[in-house]
């Protein structure tokens, strides 16, 4: 196990400096120059342009900012320069336009993509088995072929879309008719008054819409897992033995079935966790969510390099460690897969 | 304050009506009124014999003198604004973008300030300033009895600071510019500034507009500037609101400052709030969750009339939008001049819109006033050069229109050797200038996709021009692409347009040859006009200043521009601020709409 480990955490290594290459390279490469959004004023001067443009460091030689961003500045030896650590020691450097470090602006929103994304797995793991296992006990009848092809409209109806249609018929034209309409966005009323923050149902109210669009990948992926492996799980023979000894259907099928077919769903935890967080950086700016992923649609947009790089980065970190958990949980749950 | 003046008016009235009509008898009325007044009386009784001391609570009538007093302003509430971006850095020397900008403008007084109706630069935490007779050196007389909100008084030391710190701090800002010709920043003594230039410029003294920065929050070595937690809490501040809080990307709320030196505000505060899309926004103004939005799109306007709720107020940019012409080689893009000043030889020119005729053409061939009525639904006004006319003092209104006329963009094409002499509708050189012999007159025309306006300008441009026989390519480029292209001059036409270019009418930036630098200036058309470049130079360094003076020049120039066309000017935008009524006591001027908002009320 812990060689395993060990073995796996390895061959990451290079994947995570191939994946730092790479980005690094793309984002320079795009089109753009940071300095040139931030003075496109015609009364700034020549001079004053490239004076910011050597205080930020982006005149430099390209792979000497790559070099400066993995392991810190201080070879340069170059006193007007802002000292910086490197990401390998955990400095993602400062935002180009907020001149505050990268990783107290990611912190600063965490939180709120967290909540978000949190809740979208919780209901997509709450709706989606119940409705997977209903499914398979049901198979063939008219539920089954319901969820079946819910699960696929679901999955291929894009969430930006999903989101403006709620907006436009529960927010703009429920209010428009008198219904009682959802906010259109934001994660609580603003009125200035104390009691912000406090008020649950609030907070609910702004929560629930985004997280429920959000969920419905994962209650669509999760429902037709679930089917096919208590499907492939009641077929065994030790559910024919429970059968035979007299035991109701549906301890048999919540009981037995459904804990042996929960195994690969531990398996999906990891990859959905991080889809979710790339699937809102959509949804967040749809919904005017102030969570990571309008911070990073921004930064792209505004060319500004340490927040989109740090994005990149931890968005990869994140998906090397859901899947390394995955492959664990895998053997730790299922006793006859061997993880030596 | 404003009670004073009330009984000064009163007082001067009483005196004119006195010194009218001498015979009256001046009587003094008093006006009473008979109130019931609940007072607390204390007494002693006995109670079982021993005594307790009991309060009670009495109503009595009392005849009171009651002075008229103007009903008192309701004080209290909210103004909720909407805006698309979020603030970046809420320091007013390491930000350049609108919406900090329209946070610590609140927060930080700066010298000097723009006057909301004419434009022109006024004190705001200084008394006034005098120039010497050179015109290098402004002396300023800081205000007295101003203080930071943790009870430090504002001297000139903040000043010196703030601009020092630009200066020698090392910073990155965008905003080095402003110190730029600033030679000497001199502290006379606590409240008298001096600030040396080390030539002479008229447009200036605006440098000077930047929020003063708390001296005492910082070490004197300016080294704590650039990365310290007052950038995105600026809780020591002097402007008539106080910072409370900065939610990124969702709102900032600031809140009254009581001590505010022109009067404490009638608002409890104001929350600047960002939304992700003008949909949102006049959304959410409709349903009342917001109270102010500047620069609503004027496709949204009809539907704003009819809201009984809201009020509109309109006033025209200072800005306008163009199509840009470039008349240097886009193949081979280089510096106007040498770095010695003289003219490089290699400087190419563009084949076909070097002629200027031909770009006389594309004026006459493209319908600015049904861009105006059609895009910008009339909420627009055509301007013919470079200077707009709320700059009134500088505004050349002699210049004609040259008016929609497709048939006199086709004679001025064929005089100037274009002609479709193979009847593909698209003409083809014939003894041009510049072109080879059967060159077609193609030309590609970009603008920044995603800006509805620009992109339905340019489908409007594209059919124009190809009925008098160009062919127009037309491209919608992503933002940081298309920067890159025009000022890298590697385009032939482009849809563009300036905001924010201020009160003053100087230009070097956009039409002097020493700014045709391909990747790092803005006269990105390649624009050469000696006698502009002589001009420009003249109108920014007369000796004085006068408006009079300056203004002669800056319409000459207008005359040259007009003449020469490097741009197809095409209109000053009318910018849209929509309001809810329950706000009482705005004065929006076109340079600026927050001036007074410390005096706004809301009447419910």
């Amino acid at each position: 196990m812990t060689r395993y480990l060990l073995r796996r955490l390895l061959q990451a290594i290079p994947t995570f400096f191939g994946i730092t290459l790479l980005t690094f390279f793309i984002v320079h490469s795009a089109p753009g120059d940071p300095v040139l959004q931030q003075t496109f004023d015609p009364n700034i001067s020549k001079a004053a342009r490239e004076e910011l443009r050597r205080r930020l460091g982006v005149d430099e030689p390209i792979l000497a900012q790559y070099v400066s961003w993995l392991i810190g500045n201080e070879w340069r030896r170059d006193p007007d320069l802002l000292p910086r650590r490197g990401i390998l020691r955990g400095d993602f450097g400062n935002s180009l336009n907020e001149k505050r470090p990268v990783l107290q602006m990611i912190s600063e929103r965490l939180g709120a993509t967290l909540l978000l994304t949190g809740t979208a797995t919780v209901i997509g793991y709450l709706v989606g088995v119940p409705i997977g296992v209903y499914a398979a006990v049901k198979r063939g009848r008219l539920f089954d072929s319901l969820s079946r092809v819910l699960s696929v409209v679901l999955n291929a109806v894009p969430g930006f879309w999903l989101s403006l249609v709620v907006i436009l018929l529960f927010a703009v034209k429920f209010r428009e008719w008198g219904l009682p309409a959802i906010p259109s966005g934001g994660m609580y009323t603003l009125t200035a008054g104390s009691s912000r923050g406090s008020d649950l149902m609030d907070r609910l109210i702004h929560l629930l819409p985004p997280a429920l669009v959000l969920a419905t990948g994962p209650i669509a992926s999760v429902s037709r897992l679930m089917r096919t492996q208590v499907l492939e799980v009641i077929r065994q023979d030790y559910i024919r033995s429970a059968r035979a000894r007299g035991l109701r259907e549906r301890t048999i099928h919540f009981r037995h079935a459904l804990r042996n077919a929960l195994i690969p769903l531990a398996t999906l935890l990891g990859p959905t966790l991080t889809g979710l967080v790339g699937g809102a950086v959509i949804t967040e700016t749809v919904w005017s969510w102030p969570g990571l992923g309008r911070l990073f649609v921004n930064a792209n947009f505004q060319r500004d390099y340490p927040v989109i790089l740090a994005g990149f980065v931890i968005g990869a970190v994140g998906v090397i460690l859901g899947n390394l958990l995955s492959d664990v949980l895998y053997g730790v749950i299922d006793p006859r897969v061997s993880l030596s | 304050m404003k009670r004073i003046a009330v009984v000064a008016f009163l007082v001067l009235a009483g005196l004119v009506l006195a010194a009218c009509e001498p015979e009256v008898v001046e009587k003094q009325v008093v006006v009473t009124q008979l109130v019931e007044k609940e007072v607390v009386v204390t007494e002693v009784v006995q109670v079982e014999g021993k005594p307790v001391e009991v309060t009670r609570v009495v109503t009595e009538q009392v005849v009171v003198e009651v002075t008229p007093t103007p009903p008192p302003v309701p004080q209290g509430g909210w103004v909720t604004e909407v805006s698309f971006s979020d603030a970046k850095i809420l320091n007013p020397i390491l930000s350049n973008d609108s919406a900090s900008a329209d946070v610590h403008e609140q927060l930080f007084g700066a010298a000097l300030e723009e006057d909301p109706f004419s434009g022109e630069l006024i004190p705001d935490l200084t008394e006034g300033w005098t120039v010497s007779d050179d015109g290098l050196v402004f002396t300023f007389t800081i205000r007295d009895g101003v203080y930071w909100s943790d009870g430090t008084q504002v001297t000139g030391k903040d000043f010196v600071f703030t601009y020092r710190a630009l200066k020698e701090g090392s910073l990155d800002s965008p905003r080095l510019s402003n110190v730029e010709y600033i030679a000497e920043i001199n502290l006379i003594d606590d409240m008298t500034v001096e600030i040396v230039y080390s030539e002479l410029n008229c447009a200036a003294l605006s440098e000077l507009g930047l929020g003063w920065l708390p001296a005492h929050m910082y070490k004197d070595d300016f080294t704590d500037i650039q990365e310290n937690a007052l950038n995105t809490s600026p809780t020591v501040s002097n402007g008539p609101f106080l910072f409370k809080e900065w939610v990124k990307d969702d709102h900032v709320t600031l809140v009254r400052n009581p001590n505010y030196w022109r009067g404490a505000p009638h608002l409890d505060g104001w929350i600047y709030k960002i939304v992700p899309n003008a949909t949102v926004g006049v959304q959410q103004l409709k349903t009342g969750e917001v109270d102010l939005f500047d620069g609503v799109d004027p496709k949204y306007l009809v539907e704003m009339e009819m809201l009984e709720s809201v009020g509109i107020y309109k006033y025209f940019d200072d800005g306008y939008v163009y199509i840009g012409y470039n008349m240097g080689d886009p193949e081979n893009p280089q510096p106007r001049q040498n770095e010695d000043g003289t003219l490089n030889e290699d400087h190419g020119i563009h084949e076909i819109l070097s002629d200027v005729q031909v770009r006389h053409a594309i004026v006459y061939a493209v319908d600015r006033n049904a861009i105006i009525s059609r895009v910008i639904f009339g909420q627009g006004a055509p301007v013919q050069a470079n200077v707009i006319p709320i700059i009134e003092w500088a505004y050349n209104d002699a210049l004609e229109p040259r008016a929609y006329s497709p048939e006199q963009a086709a004679a001025l094409l064929d005089e100037a050797g274009w002609l479709d002499q193979d009847g593909d509708g698209i003409r083809e050189c014939h003894g041009c200038l510049y072109a080879e012999e059967g060159a077609p007159l193609k030309l590609t025309l970009i603008t920044n996709a995603g800006n509805e306006t620009r992109e339905s300008i340019g489908v409007i441009v594209q059919d124009q021009l190809g009925k008098v026989g160009f062919d127009i390519t037309f491209e919608a480029m992503e933002w940081n692409a298309f920067l890159g292209t025009i000022v890298g001059q590697q385009f032939d036409m482009c849809i563009v347009g300036w905001t924010n270019t201020g009160s003053d009418p100087d230009d070097e930036g956009l039409f002097a040859s020493q700014n045709d630098l391909p990747d790092a200036g803005f006269n990105f058309v390649s624009y050469y006009n000696p006698i502009v470049d002589a001009l420009l130079k003249q109108a920014k360094t007369v000796p004085g200043c006068s408006f009079d003076e300056r203004g002669a020049l800056y319409r000459e120039i207008q005359d040259q521009i007009y003449a020469d066309q490097p741009y197809d000017f095409l209109y000053v935008p009318r910018r849209i601020l929509v309001f809810n009524k329950r706000i009482v006591g705005m004065d929006p001027g076109p340079w600026e709409f927050r001036s007074n908002m410390y005096e706004w009320y809301i009447q419910e």
